[in-house]
């Protein structure tokens, strides 16, 4: 038995989501790029902004796909979008040795390929027929390569291949780069990997019903990109200066603890009732 | 695997033109890197090989979505991207940790790591059916089970479509591991070599932890792909499929197809990574 | 020689961990009806049945193992770089990933909740404050299990994979493992208490959960207490097995026959574990027989 999936109508056109998210998330990472301008790590949190306005406008296009039904969970979706974004995302960022202002706007051209290739081979060849396929998967590619752009940014400063393959390790007291010690060489990008993959897919997941309402879904999707910015802060301190990442983890705490009390009201609302220790109540009054 | 079932059916049969265009995307991502760096040209038909290899064996693995859990409908009770994924990576597990004996023995040891991790899964999945709950395995599908002889229509229990991993299904999930696993390890091997080669020049001299740096590039490209390749596959057979004697297994070509290109396009990048 | 039995000293240590791992996985999805059983209480209240069960629809138990046990050891890798002590960036690690689990639970119980408003289901808040945090301790033990088992991996058997990588890789393992071993026990057994023992469910009783307890009210809580007989030890025993045998043929047999040795054992490993499936498989289709007379071969048995 399998319950059929509705999709809220209202709230704003996916379009005008898509323009915020793409325009949005390429201000925040070129905040970033203050960082090597400035010889600083203060702005590193704006990574993890970025990451957030993506997984927003995602949220919205896995909305769109899976309310056609594709016969598998809405998680898949999630997981593809991730698997695909990491690789223009590593891709992407090797375009730094060409020219740094490259990356971001490389990620998004890059991950619209793959995307588009992807979309067209499920939509196509696997003759899935859905409309929206080819556009809404080279989307979440897309959304998937600048979440794990940004969160990347977030915990290390930096969205350059050569500074993401440098990390340094203190050996009684002395400083010893090693490539082991570094966000790609320690492999922290499968954390960030799955924090995306979840990240993306949690909010429609959670949030579908009859009653499933846009903005207590968009809502849910900033909490749960707030969240993983949290953590992303904590896995920081291995690489930024302490006061980056209490900078990053300060905004990220207000902004997820303010994140949450919102969705917790926006369900009161939605809620039919909200009770406390209440016992069952059975439906037409038995 | 969540609320989810059901859904699209998918179409049947195959779409030639769409089929000769991804055809053409292979061709196409082998002639550029053969072109830009022509050394990495064997790793990428490996890395395509796994892919398709990945997408073969996920049409093996018996997976009956939420109905399995009620014992509605045989086969394991999860999503079926996910539950190849895992035998995949157990996998990739056994075989990067014998990479250091070639290539033969790496891929061996990765099939056999998927193959065990399905083997025991499906053999608990029948011990709670037989023993926990009391269900004797039938099929839906099939009246007879290929490899046994086993009948079930008169084990199928009243109201549903068959419960439990009949004999054949237990060998398809066996089959899918080996061929994930395989696959996945493939793709992690192939992309090791190019990086170990490459990697040296394109960053300097210095190769402390550069081993470690190649093996964690590789790694969540494999990763990567594999759920890239199995997501599609389980597009393809809709969520969910008995195995091997399921009338959906028939579906596999347009999936080889899809992943074939699927797999060169994602090779081809992460190839390119080592070239600008 | 000692070294050998070192690893194999290791292998059980990593089964052990394994197995409590497993374990507390499976029990830790029941108490929050995740995975396919999730699709019951879900649907419940659209057949009017409206009931007191915890609904954490955050995906399939695979992706959000992946998610625990990699956050886990990413954590624990950054603090293990800035010079912590291993053990102490373990339990921080999974006590972050579980502080993670626990607000992906409440907002998957609210979310879907409220969005069955159209079928009169109320949110029950009393729910959400005193089965949340059962279900972090439970997946607390299981994720600091799992990291665990993958510290040793990596520094006791020198595998190549770095933490993170370890970890999503055995992570997505134990939520297959534990999902595909217990979820019909939880789906079947327990959700549908009521229903004949010894049958899977007719897909017409869909929804029909079982929502009244001996006395008052079922509480997701209870649900552990049913499954942690069942199911959870299954489950663990099915991970335990895996992780063992995955280590044991490895350290004891690759240096024969240049490494082929492992490849051997691991095959004739497959080869007794199905043959074990089949005995099982012939001993209930003897003991327990058909359900209907096996004479009409064109037997019309679905509804």
């Amino acid at each position: 038995m399998s319950v059929k999936i509705e999709a809220s109508e209202g709230g704003m056109p996916h379009d005008k989501m898509l323009g915020i998210g793409v325009v949005g998330a390429l201000v925040c990472l070129y905040i970033v790029y203050l960082n090597s301008l400035m010889s600083t790590d203060v702005f590193a949190f704006f990574g993890g902004l970025a990451a957030v306005i993506a997984l927003w406008w995602g949220t919205d296009s896995i909305k769109t796909l899976c309310s056609y039904g594709l016969g598998t969970g809405v998680p898949s979706a999630g997981m593809i979008s991730l698997g695909s974004g990491v690789i223009a995302f590593l891709f992407a960022t090797k375009l730094a040795g060409i020219s740094p202002l490259l990356v971001p706007l490389g990620c998004i051209i890059i991950a619209a390929i793959i995307g588009a290739i992807l979309g067209f081979i499920s939509d196509k060849v696997l003759n899935m027929n859905i409309p929206v396929m080819t556009r809404m998967i080279a989307e979440l590619t897309i959304v998937g390569s600048l979440t794990m752009l940004g969160f990347t940014a977030m915990i290390s400063g930096s969205f350059i291949f050569t500074d993401l393959i440098a990390g340094s390790v203190s050996f009684l007291g002395m400083v010893v780069t090693s490539y082991a010690a570094s966000v790609i060489g320690g492999c922290i990008l499968a954390t960030i990997f799955m924090l995306g993959a979840i990240a993306i897919q949690h909010p429609f997941n959670a949030c579908l019903g009859p009653n499933e309402s846009w903005d207590r879904t968009q809502m849910c999707a900033l909490e749960c990109g707030f969240l993983s910015m949290l953590v992303v802060a904590v896995m920081s301190v291995a690489f930024l200066s302490l006061f980056a990442v209490v900078i990053s983890f300060v905004i990220s705490i207000i902004l997820w603890g303010w994140s949450y009390s919102e969705y917790i009201k926006l369900s009161k609302r939605d809620a039919y009732a909200w009770l406390d220790s209440k016992p069952i109540r059975e439906v037409g009054g038995e | 695997m969540s609320a989810l079932g059901g859904g699209s059916s998918g179409g049947e049969g195959i779409n030639p033109t769409a089929s000769l265009i991804a055809l053409v995307i292979v061709l196409v991502a082998v002639a550029v890197v053969f072109l830009v760096y022509p050394a990495a040209t064997v790793p990428l038909i490996g890395v395509i090989i796994g892919g398709v290899l990945i997408s073969f064996g996920v049409h093996f693995v018996p997976v009956g979505g939420a109905p399995a859990a009620m014992g509605q409908a045989p086969g394991i009770a999860t999503g079926v991207a996910m539950l190849a994924a895992g035998g995949g990576l157990a996998g990739l597990f056994g075989g990067a940790w014998a990479a250091e004996f070639g290539i033969a023995i790496s891929l061996a040891a990765g099939a056999i790591g998927g193959g065990l991790l399905m083997a025991i899964t499906c053999l608990m999945v029948n011990v709670v059916y037989v023993y926990a709950m009391g269900i004797p395995a039938a099929s839906g599908k099939v009246d007879k089970d290929p490899i046994t002889g086993d009948t079930f229509p008169a084990y199928k229990s009243q109201g549903t479509e068959g419960h439990g991993l009949p004999f054949i299904s237990y060998v398809g999930g066996v089959l899918g591991g080996l061929f994930g696993g395989m696959g996945g390890t493939l793709i992690y091997y192939e992309l090791l070599q190019v990086y170990e080669e490459a990697l040296p020049s394109v960053i300097g001299a210095s190769t402390e932890g550069l081993t470690t740096l190649a093996v964690s590039l590789a790694g969540i490209f494999a990763v990567g792909m594999f759920l890239v390749a199995a997501v599609l596959t389980a597009y393809n057979i809709t969520g969910t499929i008995e195995g091997p004697h399921d009338p959906k297994f028939k579906r596999w070509p347009r999936a080889v197809i899809g992943s074939s290109a699927a797999s060169a396009v994602c090779g081809l990048f992460a190839i390119l990574l080592v070239v600008i | 020689m000692e070294e050998i039995l070192f690893g194999i000293g290791i292998s059980a240590l990593a089964g052990a961990l394994a197995t409590v791992a497993g374990a507390a996985e499976d029990t830790e999805s029941d108490i929050g009806s995740q995975g396919d059983p999730n699709s019951q209480v879900q649907l419940a209240p659209q057949m009017g049945y409206v009931h007191r069960i915890y609904n954490k629809a955050v995906s399939g138990e695979p992706p959000a193992y992946g998610l625990w046990v990699a956050l886990a050891a990413g954590v624990a890798w950054a603090l293990m770089a800035i010079q912590f002590n291993a053990i102490l960036a373990l339990v921080i690690g999974s006590a972050v990933a579980v502080f993670v689990q626990g607000v992906y639970a409440t907002t998957a119980y609210l979310g879907r909740t409220a969005s069955l408003a159209k079928f009169e289901q109320p949110v029950y808040i009393d729910i959400l404050k005193s089965v949340t945090s059962v279900t972090m301790a439970h997946a607390f033990v299981a994720i600091f299990a799992t990291v665990t088992m993958c510290f040793l991996m990596i520094e006791a058997l020198g595998h190549p994979f770095p933490l993170p990588l370890m970890g999503i890789v055995w992570g997505i393992a134990l939520g297959a493992a534990g999902s595909a071993t217990g979820n019909p026990f939880y789906g079947k057994e327990r959700q549908y208490q009521k229903y004949p023992f010894g049958a899977g469910l007719p897909i017409s009783a869909s929804g029909d959960i079982v929502r009244y307890a001996e006395a008052g009210q079922r509480s997701s809580i209870d649900n552990g207490w049913f499954t942690s007989k069942g199911a959870g030890p299954a489950s663990g025993i099915c991970f335990g097995l895996i992780v063992f045998f995955e280590l044991w043929r490895t350290i004891l047999f690759e240096p024969f026959a240049a490494g082929w040795g492992a490849v051997i054992a691991g095959v004739v490993l497959i080869i007794v574990f199905m043959v074990i499936d089949r005995y099982v498989e012939t001993w209930a289709r003897k003991t327990y027989g058909p359900y209907t007379e096996e004479a009409a071969p064109e037997e019309e048995a679905a509804a």
